[in-house]
């Protein structure tokens, strides 16, 4: 069972896709946390978030984009104009950060030039900074948009119902995966973190029923594996996308185990729930920008310190590696911020920049973690 | 840092040197040119002011005056507010607050010292800026947050929406230094009902924010009095970018700097009234008798700046235009799109100002700063009606540019992320672009001499300053 999703968190396309495809089905991409999976789910389509991962060169992503932009859309760009995305019936693209926001752009221009490379369904979302009453309700209304969009464009309508369908089978998905993230955190933990994150990203890529079903399956083999953490060094991850779980396993190569994280393509993505009583469209814009603890989200620090302490202490982690992709400035110097606090509080950190992608940084990496562990194993981890 | 930057505060020495720079046209023509001997390192910054004559010498005392009221407001009693260029200071004027324009100070630097603001900048990225992080803001807040500047009393950043490194700047001081913090979005469109719904309630908040912080209620009477001041400074500008129309384009090349550095920070307020006055005169002046800014009959060409400007090292790019008789026509930074411009009608919406109530002024206020720069060209798709693309062909087609150039801050991510395509696209329109990978602020990126090189060249190759057969044919 873990092999099928180990396999769909390490490619751009995965068994279950393809049958979803052949069999008819529409599949949307979206790049960002920002976009409400339950609204592409209720219309029938196949959610499908958007990675750069397996990108070999970045002749085209380059060629759109200026050279001081993360590589992630680059890399998403890049994947766009070789085909690799050939599969998408339509896009979201949203201003989640600077650098992303400009994919919708990039992503129409190279497909002037490289004609089939943009989706028939091509639509920009606009998502405020902050959360007020009156953000949530601009939020709201880009979401009705977004529904009716997708509704007139492929003719299968958001209704009330579907969503709600919708939202439960997302929530049923966010509720294992919430007890996969409290198994990690145990003392017990049964599983690595290379194999969870395989777990979680695999969700961004399949048919949501059957994902749910396999990760059922996975979870009730987890509930009964014995632990997978003894004698090694409980560390966690946090900061920019990352959706590699090759770099979770180099981490793990050093002695360490993963068994926490804070991230877009983590825990973020999973731990709030969907209010399934309120109108769904309101309880969708609620959930996605209220309380989200990605650092566009300008003043919200204390909040996501509080989030990402709590969770240290709960995993007893002996350190934090504070990962950023070049460029990513929100996360890069938010980084900065919190290496000060969880260090005054006792808390080993480890601040890296890297590029997104293959590891093609792994000498290097690897070697600021060997001295990460060094210093853990003789100084010892976090002071209790 | 080295030890000898903490020797002093950087913004009672850049305060000191303005303060003396204003003074230097008291005494005798004589004395002033051999004054310019003696200060090497400012020679070049100094004498671009200086020689516009009246409106020079104005500025740098209200650089002066303004930098002053920073360092001496705690004394005074007053809260400080550190915020951006693009924020409408009349409504922190309206609570007694001091703003401390971040870019504004960020570019004091870079001009006037003699190794810019690299240490500042630095100090940002040992405490956890990314390395390329906009050096607009880092260049000054390597200052604030290493305490060798006033200590603000809270943050009020209009940012959000449009560039995330600048927000994210401001952000981070509020984390670092612990204060208050209020951000204005913005979506991604510019005018409609929703968007200016959604200003104006952003835009109460902040009203709340600072009445919270400062502990006053709004005085309703001074902002009517500050908002009318700001309606006849913007009348006074536009006046100035209307003239730049004109072939030769009669306003001086570094008044352009001199409208956004003063608007930045002095918007509401009587002094800067009167240094447009006095800028405006001049360009009539210039106007009546066919002469450019730079006194010429002719220009050699005609630039339009589609970002910014560059400041390292000494200022040297207003200079360098002025001795091959180049006329800068504006960037991104000097378009301020009040109604009643030349350029905004038929074109935009623009903004009007009306006093009558408060609801009024806020609703000014909010469109206004809704359309500051870069709030309005680059919080959407860069080809969307209105946004950069547009108004620079607008603006390029309205001027008579003959080239444009993109300047910029390595962290300047959302241009970045479109600068190819507009490029593209003007070229497309056979307009000759430029873009430089630069750094206005730092010129560890790119030394000023390797910038001309490639100015000069493209100039060259493009046959603009030589005039060849393929001069501005797009125009045609």
């Amino acid at each position: 069972m873990i092999e099928t999703l180990r396999k769909a968190a390490r490619s751009i396309g995965n068994p279950s896709l393809q049958a979803w495809n052949e069999g008819g089905g529409k599949v949307l991409g979206y790049p960002c946390t920002f976009v409400p999976e339950e609204i592409i789910d209720a219309a029938g389509i196949l959610p499908y978030r958007l990675r750069g991962i397996t990108a070999g060169t970045m002749s085209i992503g380059d060629a759109y984009f200026g050279p001081v932009i993360c590589s992630f859309p680059k890399c998403i760009l890049q994947l766009a104009g070789q085909g690799s995305y050939g599969f998408l019936d339509g896009a979201v693209v949203v201003n989640g950060c600077d650098s992303m926001r400009r994919l919708h752009e990039c992503w129409r221009k190279a497909s002037e030039d490289i004609p089939g490379t943009l989706p028939g369904f091509f639509h920009y979302m606009g998502v405020p900074h902050k959360a007020t009453d009156y953000s949530i309700e601009w939020f709201k209304e880009e979401l009705g948009i977004l529904a009716r969009s997708i509704s007139d464009h492929f003719g299968t309508p958001v209704t009330t119902d579907s969503l709600r369908r919708s939202i439960r089978l997302f929530n049923e998905i966010r509720s294992l995966l919430s007890e996969l993230d409290e198994m990690r955190m145990s003392e017990t933990c049964p599983v690595t973190g290379s194999d969870a994150a395989s777990i979680v990203l695999a969700g961004f890529a399949m048919p949501r029923e059957e994902y749910r079903e396999t990760l059922g399956k996975v979870m009730a083999r987890l509930r009964k594996s014995k632990p997978v953490s003894d004698g090694k060094v409980r560390l966690m991850v946090v900061g920019s996308a990352s959706d590699d779980a090759d770099f979770v396993e180099l981490v793990e190569s050093t002695g360490a185990i993963v068994v926490s994280d804070c991230m877009c393509f983590g825990a973020r993505s999973f731990l709030k729930r969907v209010d399934e009583d309120a109108d769904p469209i309101e309880a969708l814009a609620e959930r996605y920008l209220g309380g989200n603890l990605c650092p566009r989200m300008f003043g919200w620090y204390k909040d996501r310190l509080a989030f990402v302490r709590d969770r240290a202490l709960r995993s007893r982690v002996d350190g934090v590696i504070l990962q950023n992709i070049r460029f990513c400035d929100l996360h890069g110097s938010e980084n900065g911020l919190l290496e000060r606090d969880l260090e005054a509080e006792g808390i080993p950190c480890m601040r890296i920049e890297r590029e997104y992608g293959p590891l093609v940084e792994t000498g290097r990496i690897k070697m600021r973690l060997d001295a990460f562990m060094e210093r853990i194993r003789t100084v010892g981890g976090r002071r209790s | 840092m080295k030890p000898e930057t903490r020797e002093y505060r950087y913004d009672w020495n850049i305060w000191t040197i303005m303060e003396n720079a204003a003074l230097v046209k008291d005494g005798t023509d004589k004395e002033y040119e051999s004054l310019l001997g003696l200060i090497p390192h400012f020679a070049d910054a100094l004498d671009i002011f200086i020689r516009q004559g009246e409106p020079g010498v104005r500025f740098i005392k209200l650089v002066a005056n303004y930098i002053r009221a920073c360092i001496e407001a705690k004394a005074l009693g007053k809260k400080t507010v550190l915020t951006s260029f693009s924020m409408a200071t009349p409504i922190l004027y309206a609570f007694d607050l001091v703003p401390i324009c971040l870019e504004a100070f960020t570019i004091f630097g870079t001009v006037v010292l003699k190794r810019g603001t690299t240490e500042f900048l630095d100090y940002c990225c040992e405490i956890g800026f990314t390395e390329t992080s906009c050096s607009s803001q880092r260049g000054a807040l390597g200052a604030y947050l290493s305490g060798l500047a006033v200590r603000p009393d809270m943050i009020v950043c209009n940012a959000p929406g449009w560039c995330d490194s600048n927000a994210n700047s401001y952000s981070f001081a509020a984390s670092y230094l612990d204060v208050p913090f209020f951000q204005l979005s913005y979506p991604p469109e510019v005018s409609g009902k929703r968007a200016r719904d959604f200003h104006r309630r952003d835009y109460l908040d902040l009203v709340a924010f600072l009445e919270e912080n400062t502990g006053r209620k709004l005085d309703i009477d001074r902002l009517r009095r500050l908002v009318s001041e700001a309606a006849r400074q913007d009348a006074l500008i536009s006046e100035i970018s209307d003239l730049q129309a004109i072939v030769p384009n009669p306003v001086p090349n570094v008044f352009e700097l001199m409208v956004y550095g003063a608007r930045s920070f002095a918007s509401g307020l009587e002094e800067l009234t009167a240094l447009l006055e006095s800028m405006v005169a001049s360009c009539r002046q210039n106007a009546r008798r066919k002469l450019s800014g730079r006194g010429t009959t002719s220009e050699s060409g005609r630039g339009l700046f589609c970002y910014i400007d560059h400041y390292t090292t000494d200022a040297r790019l207003w200079a360098w235009m002025d001795t091959r008789n180049l006329s800068h026509l504006g960037s991104i930074l000097c378009r301020y799109w009040y109604g009643e411009a030349g350029f905004v009608k038929g074109y935009d919406e623009g903004y009007t100002y009306s006093c009558a109530t408060l609801a009024d002024m806020i609703d000014s206020l909010a469109d206004m700063t809704a359309r500051m720069p870069m709030v309005k060209q680059i919080r959407g798709p860069y080809d969307a009606p209105g946004m950069w693309l547009e108004d620079n062909l607008h603006l390029a087609r309205l001027y008579q540019a003959d080239f444009v150039v993109y300047f910029s801050t390595v962290g300047c991510r959302n241009t970045w992320g479109a600068v190819k395509l507009l490029v593209r696209d003007l070229e497309r329109m056979n307009i000759p672009t430029l873009l430089l990978f630069v750094d206005a602020f730092d010129d560890r990126v790119a030394s000023w001499e390797s910038i001309t090189d490639r100015l000069e060249e493209f100039l060259h190759v493009r046959g603009i300053s030589c005039g060849g057969p393929d001069k501005a044919s797009w125009k045609a």
